[in-house]
C-alpha cells in the first residue's frame, strides 16, 4: 500500500473516476484540470497502485465514401427491376474506370450477368443478395466501428475495402483509467467524507451522516452590503421632534408658500422692514393671495401697524398697504405657522412646527437658502419670560448641550427678545442656536389672544453639522452616496459614534 | 446687521468702569460679539437701537448698567441764532429737514471713523438707504447763514464732494456712482433739492452727495448736521441720534430755527418722551416679584426715569412703542443672566402631527425596504426640470430675483432631483436604489399648489420596470393594503412602451417606468434606470 497524504489534484482524479468505470484521458479534463496536472496525477496514482493504466492502440476505421460502387450498381438494378441497358447503368458513375471496376467485382461475385443482343448489352441481377455482407460492412462502418468490434464473418471483406481507398483505418493511442479498490480505499480515507457544502438533497437522504464540511477561510472578507438607510438630516429632525413630544408639545404643519401678512405683518414687522425685500426673501413672481382683504383680522392688524390700535402702543406710524400683504412668499421662518395657530387656538396651546424656511442668500460653507427651523409658542396663563428661559434650558439639554446661556436680542414681534446660545462638548465652542421671546400685544391682541405666549425659533442644521463632524452646510444635501451609506450611526448625546 | 468696531482702551475710557466688567456686559445690552482682536472688538447691533452705532452710544448704555451713571441723560441745547429757510416748492419733492450745531469738537481719526459708520449704518437702517432720510455733514465755519433748503433746476452746477470741478445735477445723476445708486429717490421732477448758505456755497445735494467747500476734516472744531426726510419723524429720531451721540463727545449743542412756508421750529428736539408705567405688566411679563423701588432701580440702570405713573425716555430710544418695552427694559436692568428660569410643566402628553405621523411612517418602509434616502432641495432650476427632459417650461413656478439660477424654480417633480443626484454619485458601487420624500409645486389656475410626494429610482445595469414595480407594490401593499392598477401611458421621464400610471381606487396616483435613454445620457449617467412617483395626497388623507 502506497504511504503518504494524496494530493488535492489526486483527490479531484480519483473522485472523478469513483463509480465511473474506465475514463479516458479527455473526460478528466472537463473538470477544469490541465493536461499535465492529469498526466501526471495518473503516473502518481498509478505508481501507487491506485488506478490502473490502459493505453490502447485502436484501430479506427473510417469511412471515406458513402458506400462501394459495386453497391450503388446493385442499387440502380434492384430498383429498375428489369434489366438495364449497359449504357443507362454507365450514367451513375463519376469515370469509365470507376464503372468497369464495379462491373468486373459485381460480375466476378456473380452478383450480375451481362447479355448482349441485338439492341446492346443489358445487365441484370443473378444474386440479389450476394452482396448482403458487404452491405452489413458499410452500415456498421458508417455508425463508426473499431475492426475489433466487427463480426467476424465480415472482416475479410475489408482489407479490400482499404486497399480501394473506400475506408481508412487508422490508429489512435488513448489512455483510459479505472480506479482500482486501493484507490477507493485511499479516495475514502482523504475524502475523510468531506463535503464543500450542504444541500437539500444531502439533507433528505441522510446522506449528511458521517460527512464533514471543508473548513473555509472564515478570515476572507465578505462583499460589500449597504442596508437602506434614512437620510441623517431626517434622523435628526425625528429625534428633535420626540424631544417636544416628550415635553408635552403637539406638532402643526402648514404650507411652505405664505402671504406675507401672515409672514410679516401679523408678525408686527413693519412692511417697509429690510428683512422684506427681494433680497432676502423668495417671493413667488406675479402671485398674490387675492382673498386678503382689509377687514376682520387684516383690519385689526393693519391699524395696528399703523396706530398701535387698541393694543396700547405707538404702532409704526405709517400708511399699511393691503397690496403688500398679499404678496404670496415661500415662509421664511417657521414663527408663520405658530402665529397662525395662536389665531385659530379654542384653548391653551403648546406647538411646535418643525419644517423648511427659505432665505434668498448666496449659498456657502455657511448659508443655504433651504433648511429647516423648529418654532414653538406656549400660550397659557401666568406666562412669563422665566418659563421661557425654562423651557429653552430645558430642551436643548436634551439635546446634548451641556450649558445654554441666554442673551438680550431683538425682534420685532417680541419683547423682551432672547438670543439662545449654547455650549457644545462636541464643537468646544459656544454655538449660536436661536432666537425667542414674549410675544407683543401688537401680535396678539389682534389675533383676540390676551394671555401670554412665549414663543421661539431654532435653527437646525447647526446641530446636525455638530453631531456628524462637518463644517459646511452644503455637504447636508449633497447627496453624496458614499456618505449616505457608509456614515456612521448617531446618537442624541451627540458625543457617542460607532465607526462605520 | 450693522457691526461696529469697538477699540476696548477708548471704550473704557468714555465708560469709566472697570475693563473686565465693560467687556464682560457688552453682550447683556443685547450686542452679539462678533469677533474680537487684543485691543478691539467687533460688535453687532440690533437695528432697533441704532444709537448703538458709535462706541458712544454703547458707552451710555453701559455706564447705566455698571451704574457709574443712571437715569435720563440730560441734553441741553442753547439757539444757534441759525435759520433755515424752506423753499415751498420742495413739499412733493423731499419735504422736511431737520438741522442742528455742535461746537467744540476735538475730532480724532478714531471718531471721525465712528460718526461716518453711524451716518452710513442710520443711512442704510432708519433711512432705508437714505430714500427716507439722509444725513450731510459739514464744517460750520465754512457755512455762512441763513442756510437755504431749495429746490433748484438740473442744470444748476456746483463742485461734489471730492471734485474740484463743477457739475451739474444732471450730470451728477447720471455719472458719479451715488448719483447712479440713489437717483431713484428723487421723484422726476425739474426741481432737486440743494441746501447751500447766505454765500451760495453748496452744503450738500441731499440725498446724493455733500458739496466740496464745506467738508469735514480731524480739524472741523464746529459741525453743522443737516438730515432731509420723506418721513417728518424718522428725519427727527435720526437728528437726535446723531447730536445726542456728538454731545457725548463732548461738543455743546445748538438748535437751528427751521422755517417753513406756513410754520417753524427749532430743531434737534431733545426733549424727553414718556409712556405709562404699567408696574403689574412689568411683573407677568419678566416674571420677577419687584417692588416699586426695585423696578425703578432697573429702569434707571436702562436710562430711563420712572416718576409715579409715567417713565422718561430720551429722545433717541426709538424703539420704546409699548407700555411692555419697558417690562424688556426693567429686565435688563436688573440683568438677564440674573434671571431664574423655571421650568413650565406640561399639564397633558403631546403629540406628532398625524400628517407627520405617515411621512416618517412612508419613509422608514422605503428605507427598511434596502433604499437609501436623499434629501435634495425644492428650489431648482430650470435645465435640470425641463430642458434635460424635453419638456415645456410653461408650468414653472418661479421666484422673483434669485440670488442664482441654480434656484430659481419650485420643482413640480421628485423625479429630476434623484436624476441629478444619480449623476454626481457614477463612481459609486452599482446597484444604486434611493427615493425621497418631498414636496412639489404645481401651477392650478392662478395658485400653486404643493402636495407631499414620494419617488423612487434605481440604477444598476439590469434595472427594469418590473423590479420598479416590485418595489412600489410591496411598499403600497404594506403600507397601507394598496392595490394599485398599472395601465400603459405615456410620462415625460419614462420611455414609450416602458410606462405606465398608477391608479388607486380609481384615482391616478402616479406613474412607473424606464427612464428615457435620451434622459439616461442628458444626466450623464450610464445605466438603465427605472422609477416611480406617487403622490401622497391621498395617502396622507386616510385614516390610519
Amino acid at each position: 500500500m502506497a504511504t503518504g497524504a494524496l494530493h488535492p489534484i489526486e483527490v479531484r482524479v480519483l473522485g472523478a473516476l469513483k463509480d465511473a468505470g474506465w475514463v479516458d484521458f479527455d473526460s478528466l479534463l472537463s473538470g477544469g484540470l490541465l493536461p499535465d496536472q492529469v498526466r501526471r496525477s495518473i503516473e502518481w496514482l498509478s505508481s501507487k497502485g491506485f488506478i490502473e493504466v490502459e493505453q490502447n492502440t485502436l484501430a479506427k476505421l473510417v469511412l471515406l465514401l458513402p458506400t462501394a460502387p459495386e453497391l450503388l450498381l446493385l442499387r440502380r438494378l434492384k430498383e429498375a427491376g428489369r434489366p438495364v441497358p449497359l449504357s443507362d447503368l454507365k450514367k451513375d458513375f463519376k469515370s469509365q474506370d470507376e464503372f468497369s471496376a464495379a462491373l468486373g467485382r459485381a460480375r466476378e461475385s456473380s452478383w450480375i450477368k451481362v447479355e448482349s443482343s441485338a439492341v446492346g448489352s443489358f445487365v441484370s441481377i443473378l444474386d440479389a443478395d450476394g452482396a448482403a455482407k458487404l452491405e452489413r460492412l458499410l452500415a456498421h462502418l458508417a455508425r463508426g466501428a473499431e475492426e475489433d468490434a466487427l463480426p467476424e464473418e465480415l472482416r475479410p471483406l475489408l482489407p479490400d475495402l482499404i486497399k480501394r481507398g473506400i475506408v481508412q483505418k487508422t490508429e489512435e493511442k488513448s489512455t483510459r483509467v479505472r480506479i482500482t479498490r486501493d484507490g477507493l480505499a485511499a479516495l475514502d480515507a482523504a475524502e475523510g467524507g468531506r463535503v464543500e457544502r450542504l444541500t437539500p438533497d444531502l439533507l433528505a437522504t441522510g446522506r449528511w451522516r458521517g460527512k464533514e464540511l471543508r473548513p473555509i477561510d472564515v478570515r476572507a472578507p465578505a462583499p460589500r452590503f449597504y442596508p437602506g438607510r434614512r437620510h441623517p438630516v431626517n434622523e435628526f429632525i425625528e429625534e428633535v421632534k420626540e424631544a417636544y413630544i416628550s415635553m408635552g408639545f403637539t406638532e402643526i404643519e402648514g404650507a411652505a408658500i405664505q402671504p406675507a401678512l401672515w409672514n410679516f405683518d401679523a408678525l408686527f414687522t413693519p412692511q417697509d422692514h429690510p428683512g422684506r425685500e427681494l433680497q432676502d426673501t423668495f417671493y413667488l413672481m406675479s402671485m398674490e393671495d387675492d382673498s386678503i382683504k382689509r377687514e376682520g383680522v387684516v383690519d385689526r392688524i393693519a391699524s395696528t401697524h399703523e396706530d398701535g390700535w387698541r393694543t396700547g402702543s405707538r404702532g409704526w406710524q405709517y400708511r399699511w398697504n393691503t397690496e403688500e400683504a398679499r404678496r404670496l412668499v415661500l415662509r421664511t421662518h417657521n414663527t408663520v405657522l405658530t402665529v397662525r395657530a395662536l389665531e385659530s387656538a379654542k384653548e391653551d396651546l403648546r406647538v411646535f412646527a418643525l419644517g423648511k424656511v427659505y432665505r434668498n442668500e448666496n449659498l456657502d460653507y455657511k448659508h443655504l437658502a433651504e433648511f429647516h427651523q423648529m418654532d414653538g409658542v406656549i400660550m397659557g396663563d401666568g406666562l412669563n419670560t422665566r418659563h421661557l428661559m425654562g423651557f429653552l434650558t430645558g430642551f436643548y439639554r436634551k439635546l446634548g448641550m451641556s450649558e445654554v446661556k441666554l442673551w438680550p436680542s431683538y425682534f420685532p414681534y417680541t419683547e423682551p427678545s432672547l438670543q439662545v446660545v449654547g455650549y457644545s462638548d462636541l464643537a468646544n465652542d459656544w454655538i449660536e442656536l436661536g432666537g425667542s421671546g414674549v410675544f407683543r400685544p401688537e401680535v396678539t391682541w389682534p389675533l383676540g389672544v390676551k394671555k401670554p405666549v412665549l414663543a421661539w425659533g431654532l435653527g437646525i442644521e447647526r446641530l446636525i453639522l455638530l453631531r456628524l463632524g462637518l463644517d459646511d452646510l452644503r455637504v447636508l444635501y449633497d447627496n453624496d452616496l458614499g456618505w449616505l451609506r457608509r456614515r456612521a450611526t448617531t446618537s442624541i448625546a451627540g458625543s457617542q459614534t460607532l465607526q462605520g | 446687521m450693522p457691526v461696529v468696531k469697538l477699540y476696548k482702551d477708548r471704550l473704557v475710557k468714555l465708560v469709566g468702569g472697570e475693563k473686565r466688567d465693560v467687556l464682560q456686559r457688552l453682550p447683556y445690552i443685547g450686542l452679539d460679539i462678533e469677533g474680537e482682536e487684543s485691543d478691539s472688538i467687533r460688535v453687532e447691533y440690533s437695528p432697533n437701537r441704532p444709537d448703538f452705532s458709535t462706541d458712544y452710544g454703547i458707552a451710555r448704555a453701559l455706564k447705566g448698567i455698571l451704574e457709574v451713571e443712571v437715569g435720563l441723560p440730560r441734553y441741553e441745547a442753547s439757539s444757534s441764532g441759525i435759520a433755515v429757510l424752506v423753499d415751498r416748492r420742495l413739499a412733493n419733492v423731499r419735504p422736511f429737514i431737520a438741522c442742528a450745531v455742535a461746537k467744540g469738537l476735538r475730532l480724532d481719526d478714531e471718531t471721525v471713523r465712528q460718526l461716518i459708520s453711524m451716518q452710513e449704518d442710520l443711512h442704510n437702517g432708519l433711512g432705508r438707504r437714505r430714500r427716507v432720510a439722509a444725513i450731510g455733514l459739514h464744517d460750520l465755519d465754512a457755512v455762512v447763514p441763513p442756510v437755504h433748503y431749495e429746490g433748484v433746476p438740473p442744470s444748476f452746477s456746483f463742485a461734489p464732494l471730492g471734485d474740484q470741478n463743477p457739475m451739474t445735477i444732471a450730470e451728477i445723476l447720471e455719472r458719479t456712482e451715488t448719483g447712479r445708486r440713489y437717483s431713484s429717490i428723487l421723484p422726476d421732477s425739474r426741481l432737486y433739492p440743494i441746501l447751500r448758505d447766505s454765500k451760495n456755497t453748496v452744503l450738500s445735494f441731499p440725498p446724493i452727495i455733500n458739496g466740496n467747500e464745506t467738508k469735514v476734516s480731524t480739524s472741523t472744531k464746529n459741525l453743522f448736521i443737516d438730515v432731509t426726510s420723506t418721513d417728518k419723524r424718522v428725519g427727527s429720531d435720526v437728528l437726535a441720534i446723531i447730536a445726542t451721540t456728538l454731545a457725548d463727545a463732548g461738543a455743546s449743542l445748538q438748535t437751528v430755527e427751521i422755517k417753513y412756508f406756513s410754520s417753524s421750529e427749532a430743531t434737534p428736539d431733545l426733549s424727553p418722551l414718556s409712556m405709562p408705567l404699567d408696574l403689574p405688566l412689568i411683573r407677568s411679563v419678566t416674571g420677577l416679584d419687584l417692588t416699586e423701588s426695585e423696578i425703578n432701580s432697573c429702569l434707571r440702570r436702562s436710562r430711563l426715569e420712572p416718576s409715579g405713573t409715567t417713565v422718561a425716555f430720551p429722545r433717541y430710544r426709538i424703539d420704546l412703542l409699548h407700555p411692555v418695552d419697558l417690562a424688556e427694559e426693567t429686565a435688563l436692568g436688573y440683568g438677564i443672566d440674573k434671571i431664574k428660569p423655571v421650568y413650565p410643566a406640561s399639564d397633558r402628553p403631546g403629540e406628532f402631527s398625524r400628517q407627520g405621523k405617515r411621512l416618517e411612517k412612508i419613509a422608514d418602509l422605503m428605507a427598511s425596504s434596502g433604499m437609501v434616502e436623499v434629501m435634495s432641495y425644492e428650489l431648482v432650476d430650470e435645465s435640470s426640470f425641463y430642458k434635460k427632459f424635453e419638456r415645456s417650461a410653461e408650468e414653472k413656478v418661479e421666484v422673483s430675483d434669485p440670488r442664482s439660477i441654480d434656484h430659481s424654480i419650485l420643482r413640480d417633480s421628485l423625479l429630476p432631483s434623484l436624476l441629478s443626484i444619480l449623476s454626481r454619485n457614477i463612481k459609486e458601487e452599482y446597484p444604486q436604489r434611493i427615493f425621497e420624500v418631498g414636496r412639489v409645486y404645481h401651477r392650478v389656475g392662478k395658485k400653486v399648489e404643493e402636495r407631499w410626494s414620494l419617488a423612487a429610482m434605481i440604477a444598476h445595469s439590469q434595472a427594469s420596470f418590473s423590479e420598479a414595480k416590485m418595489y412600489m407594490e410591496s411598499f403600497l401593499k404594506t403600507l397601507a393594503n394598496l392595490e394599485v392598477v398599472t395601465s400603459p401611458s405615456i410620462h415625460w421621464s419614462f420611455s414609450d412602451g416602458r410606462c405606465a400610471s398608477v391608479e388607486a381606487s380609481g384615482r391616478g396616483v402616479g406613474h412607473i417606468g424606464e427612464v428615457k435613454p435620451s434622459v439616461i445620457v442628458a444626466f450623464g449617467l450610464g445605466v438603465p434606470l427605472a422609477g416611480f412617483e406617487l403622490d401622497l395626497s391621498n395617502l396622507l388623507r386616510e385614516s390610519s
